[in-house]
């Protein structure tokens, strides 16, 4: 699959790691060169520097012909306004969106986005956690 | 009628002061304190409200009281935040119209395909300004001068647009304006009822603002 990674974070990072290793075609775009940096050595992903959701960097990035795109940058509105392009603009078939508040996360699944919100689930993996160790003692 | 704006840097600041002034009630959404604090202390009053907090936060808009609101405005110097307060808006609250500022002017066509009623570009309209005063400064001067309403203006036939190989008869040019000419290569020509207009041809119009807006969709290209 040909994906993009928007975002090269401790998520984005890592999930281009994976997804280079299992042999994805990766394009990894942050506004910060250094961001690459946490890529490691062993990376062979294409990196692009800019502005995310500015259109000639998409295009660069290759977003007319992607089977994939993620936003995982730290800035919820930043992912959500990518992810809208890629979908509506240039529908790319699969578009994942991170967003750390639940309510937003709520409207946006509800206008059509797929999201994820890290918040949701460490908040549940916390109280599983909790309710494991409870009912252990 | 009740305005919420969010963002409350310099353009957010005198929108609301001007707004208010024809006895609009604003509710203004800003992130920093200090911001906040100079606005109520300036400009505070029973129409004006402040709110200090994200204005693309659901919690936020709601104690802004963003459920009495006919139109948002948001000019905030993102461009991200400013879909995003604009969506909530229209889509989740239900605000009937929404109005947004853009920094990078590309992003025009797309909060327009997402759904943003108005998009305003301070960028692109300086740069069209400047192309339409350009050649033109001394004819619009005088016109001006004499006759503020009337505008001298230059535009180019796009390619796949309305007027493209059409007759000058069937583009039905409005009453108040006239087609002086089109510049065809190094060619003026004379225009009548049976020219056809190609692509790359340079019309030159006279006539008021309205019209000329009205018209100059069929030289360009529409996006759907």
């Amino acid at each position: 699959m040909y994906i993009i990674i928007v975002g090269c974070g401790r998520v984005g990072a890592n999930l281009v790691s994976k997804l280079s290793e299992e042999g994805h075609n990766v394009v990894v775009i942050d506004r910060d060169k250094d961001s690459f940096s946490q890529l490691g050595s062993g990376s062979n992903c294409m990196t692009i520097t800019g502005m995310p959701m500015d259109e000639d960097v998409l295009k660069e990035a290759g977003i007319e012909e992607a089977d994939a795109l993620a936003a995982v940058t730290t800035d919820d509105n930043m992912n959500i306004m990518v992810s809208q392009i890629a979908r509506q603009l240039y529908h790319v078939p699969m578009v994942i969106t991170q967003t750390t508040d639940p309510e937003k996360q709520r409207v946006f699944t509800s206008m059509g986005l797929k999201t994820i919100c890290p918040t949701t689930l460490t908040v549940d993996a916390f109280f599983c956690a909790l309710k494991e160790g409870e009912t252990e003692k | 009628m009740k305005i919420m704006i969010i963002g409350g840097g310099n353009v957010g600041y005198y929108l609301t002061k001007s707004l208010s002034a024809e006895l609009h009630h604003i509710m203004i959404v800003e992130e920093d304190c200090s911001r906040c604090k100079q606005i109520i202390s300036e400009l505070g009053s029973k129409r004006i409200e402040v709110t200090q907090g994200d204005g693309t936060d659901v919690e936020c808009l709601r104690e802004a009281g963003i459920f009495n609101t006919d139109v948002l405005i948001a000019v905030t110097g993102h461009d991200q935040n400013n879909l995003v307060a604009c969506q909530l808006a229209k889509d989740y609250f239900g605000v009937k119209q929404t109005i947004s500022r853009v920094k990078n002017p590309k992003n025009i066509r797309v909060f327009q395909k997402l759904g943003v009623d108005s998009v305003i570009s301070s960028t692109e309209s300086i740069a069209g300004i400047i192309n339409q005063e350009l050649d033109w400064t001394d004819v619009n001067k005088l016109l001006q001068e004499r006759s503020p309403n009337v505008q001298l203006r230059k535009m180019v036939v796009e390619l796949g647009s309305y007027s493209e190989r059409r007759h000058l008869k069937d583009l039905g040019i409005p009453k108040g304006l006239i087609l002086i000419t089109v510049l065809r290569g190094d060619r003026a020509i004379i225009p009548s009822g049976d020219t056809c207009l190609e692509s790359g041809d340079e019309v030159i119009l006279m006539g008021g603002q309205k019209d000329i807006d009205q018209i100059s969709r069929k030289f360009k290209v529409m996006q759907e």
